[in-house]
């Protein structure tokens, strides 16, 4: 027959289908012509006129009838009927089937095949590129409504839905590509997820807490106006502050923040060194903190791993030994290679090597600053220090004969302060200097009658000599004005006598 | 027959200038010096900031060191002219004699010896500051070579000696300051203000107290007689070219001990490293 909208509709029924569907014969509770085709009187023979215009029409007056056994559609597809008024919103049947409605283990099979009979093309071309890598990469138990679920979605739920499927490359302009998957687990494992700090309960970081400016929120995307990854990267450092202010200004103080403004773009954001989604403590263990350092600075860090220091951090876990940030600071970290830091850097070793409780467990001398201040280096770098900290002094500090990040322990037959390489060492400053030279320094032993012995007795010398000559001459001028006191008295009594 | 007004001549203008010369640079020298050896008290600090920083200190005080020593050459070579030319008698010898003035002094001070010792040209208290500044220069100038010139010296000596010049240098200048600020301050400016190093002239009463027996050879006209001049003359002759070549080798020996060595270089030779060597392709990736 024809429908008014010129489609038509066979009346011819395959009663085998029926009978094969879920609602058949063979079915625990078969259903009847007329429990569809409701109401039957309009079905009796003859039959009066369709009312329907057209074939949705009429799909949908039969669909109507579903919810006698089933469940109603508002609560089993809401997402659909939200479109309601839209000509094309799918009825039951639509999905379902109409006589040979097919049962749901069959339609499970392939899920994504029943949606995609409506949903093949999208308006923006970029929609149905994503949606087939997503369907692509579904895994078990997953379909359409994993991400189209017929309740309401968070906000994180809808990011993930795609991200977490996702395995391709954004492009940007460079040719630099960005992936989008992102494991929520991370996110959910990292500081950033559930915890409790100081008393106070936080709640996971949604994504749009940083994936916020870039204008990101909603799909499809805006796009990236980052032309590489470093620029993306770097702009998107800008959202650390918004939790973690003085942090970040601190940050902005420090060489990597002004390497960067200075344009040597490779130097370290936050996430070069924190992470992004999996951000850990930076600093448990500890030797996480020399590992991060070392993914960029890996020949200075190789050459720590191998220093007395590195290796009690690396073989034996110290926790005394300093890692990177003990010395050069964390977030506003200053430029070493200034004047001003090489004058500090003493105090800086001091910090460690001054501490008599921190010392006395490797049983190592903590007169070393003291008695480096009190020598001729020490002395001037602390005055420079103290009057123009600003200023270049050729003064040797610590670790120009110690070494800088490769400070070996004096057991070591390389060690540059042992005897057998301590004019070498002072050669690098003196280069006319002899053998004898390197004794001039009293390599931070106190003088004493087994270290330093002459310098000892020139001190002691002194120490009885000044005493005995200055109270010599006290105790004669003291006589003297005893006697003129005296004489004094004398004078007037004569006088008064007269 | 004795005038109480009348004062006596004591130092002529050379002396006195070089007094002053000697004032100058020890004052100097003590200034910028004594802050170095302390230079970590607060108050030392000070010094130092106030004096333009522990470089411009340093460049201070090895001028006055100069100073001193070009002072030292110039009192080298007057004294020998005095002695060799002139002949004139060595009143700054100690003696037997000071140690008995002394101790009288000292017995008078407290009341065990009835006069106090009569004492010539140079008295007992007057020696003993003149050798101190002796020894004290030598030791000075002998310690203070070998801090400008630690690599010279230790091509010769122990490296030891380095560090023990510099306590030598700095115990000795605090001997000497204090024996300054005691022996010397008391005895010429406290006790009775003693012009004569500044006007050349010595009153009668300070003859009287400090150099009678010298005041008696005075008013007694027991004066030393003035030398031959022609005998003057023909030692002159051989004292100049003497004095010339022994002034010439000592302020060449002056330069060499500004100039011998440059200790350090000036930049400390930094260690090169590549800072910037990455071990992953790029940490960090923004996924």
């Amino acid at each position: 027959m024809t429908l008014p909208s010129g489609e038509a509709l066979h009346a011819g029924v395959d009663l085998a289908v029926i009978g094969q569907s879920v609602h058949g014969s063979s079915a625990d509770a078969p259903v009847y012509c007329t429990d569809c085709h409701a109401p039957r009187q309009r079905y009796q023979y003859p039959h009066g006129a369709n009312p329907a215009p057209d074939r949705a029409s009429f799909k949908a007056e039969v669909a109507q009838n579903c919810e006698q056994c089933h469940v109603a559609a508002e609560q089993h597809n809401p997402g659909h009927l939200q479109a309601a008024a839209d000509a094309n919103v799918p009825t039951c049947v639509e999905c379902h089937n109409g006589h040979d409605v097919a049962p749901v283990a069959a339609m499970q099979t392939d899920p994504v095949g029943t949606c995609q009979r409506c949903h093949q093309e999208f308006d923006d071309p970029r929609l149905g590129d994503i949606h087939a890598e997503l369907v692509a990469n579904l895994g078990a138990g997953q379909s359409c409504e994993t991400c189209h679920a017929s309740t309401p979605q968070s906000e994180d739920a809808q990011c993930q839905n795609c991200h977490s499927l996702l395995t391709s490359q954004l492009t940007l302009p460079s040719g630099d590509t960005v992936d989008l998957h992102v494991n929520p687990e991370e996110i959910i494992d990292s500081v950033h997820g559930e915890q409790m700090l100081a008393g106070v309960q936080y709640t996971t970081l949604r994504c749009t807490d940083c994936h916020q400016a870039q204008g990101l929120r909603g799909f499809p995307h805006q796009t990236i106006d980052a032309e590489t990854r470093r620029d993306f990267t770097i702009a998107l450092q800008q959202v650390c502050q918004e939790c973690h202010l003085d942090i970040y200004d601190r940050t902005g103080d420090g060489v990597h923040a002004q390497h960067i403004v200075e344009g040597s773009l490779e130097a370290a954001t936050c996430a070069d060194c924190h992470g992004n989604h999996a951000i850990q403590d930076p600093a448990t263990p500890r030797e996480r903190v020399s590992q991060t350092c070392g993914n960029c600075h890996a020949e200075i860090n190789d050459q720590y791993s191998a220093s007395v220091h590195g290796a009690a951090l690396l073989g034996e876990d110290n926790p005394d030994v300093p890692v990177c940030t003990d010395c050069h600071g964390v977030h506003d970290i200053p430029d070493p290679t200034t004047a001003a830091f090489r004058l500090s850097s003493p105090q800086m070793c001091g910090r460690c090597h001054a501490d008599v409780d921190l010392m006395q467990k490797y049983n190592i001398s903590t007169d070393v600053l003291d008695t480096y201040v009190a020598d001729f280096h020490g002395t001037t770098v602390t005055l420079f220090e103290h009057h123009s900290p600003d200023e270049a002094s050729n003064q040797a500090v610590c670790y120009d004969c110690h070494g800088v990040h490769n400070i070996l322990p004096v057991t070591d037959a390389n060690s540059s302060i042992i005897k057998a390489n301590l004019l070498q060492t002072c050669q690098q400053c003196h280069p006319d200097a002899t053998e004898n030279f390197p004794d001039s320094w009293t390599s931070h032993f106190k003088p004493s009658l087994e270290h330093n012995p002459l310098v000892y007795f020139v001190d002691l010398f002194y120490m009885i000599v000044i005493p005995a000559t200055v109270g010599g001459f006290l105790l004669f001028i003291g006589t003297d004005i005893f006697r003129r006191i005296r004489e004094w008295f004398g004078r007037r009594r004569a006088a008064k006598d007269e | 027959m004795s005038n109480r007004a009348q004062s006596y001549p004591r130092f002529n203008i050379f002396q006195r200038i070089e007094h002053i010369v000697l004032l100058v640079s020890f004052s100097v020298l003590a200034i910028t010096g004594l802050p170095q050896m302390y230079s970590l008290q607060p108050w030392a600090a000070f010094m130092i900031d106030a004096m333009g920083g522990i470089e411009t200190v340093r460049v201070i005080h090895r001028t006055a060191a100069v100073l001193l020593i070009l002072g030292t050459i110039y009192h080298f070579g007057a004294l020998t002219y005095r002695i060799f030319v002139q002949r004139v008698a060595l009143t700054m010898l100690p003696g037997l004699q000071d140690v008995k003035d002394g101790l009288q002094a000292l017995g008078h001070n407290v009341g065990l010896v009835k006069t106090p010792p009569r004492m010539g040209r140079y008295n007992f208290g007057e020696k003993v500051e003149y050798w101190a500044v002796i020894w004290g220069t030598v030791v000075m100038v002998l310690t203070g070579f070998m801090l400008w010139n630690p690599i010279a010296t230790t091509s010769i000596l122990p490296g030891q000696f380095i560090p023990a010049a510099k306590a030598a240098h700095g115990g000795e200048a605090l001997l000497a300051v204090l024996s300054i600020i005691t022996w010397h301050f008391y005895n010429v400016h406290v006790k009775r203000f003693n012009r004569s190093m500044f006007t050349g002239k010595i009153s009668h009463a300070e003859m009287e107290e400090e150099h009678a027996l010298e005041l008696e050879a005075i008013e007694q006209g027991r004066t030393p007689p003035e030398a031959d001049p022609t005998g003057v003359q023909r030692r002159q002759r051989l004292f100049v070219p003497f004095a010339a070549v022994i002034t010439t080798i000592l302020l060449i020996g002056l330069y060499i001990f500004v100039t011998f060595e440059q200790t350090a270089i000036t930049t400390v030779p930094r260690q090169e490293i590549e800072a910037f060597t990455r071990v992953t392709p790029e940490p960090g990736v923004v996924q």
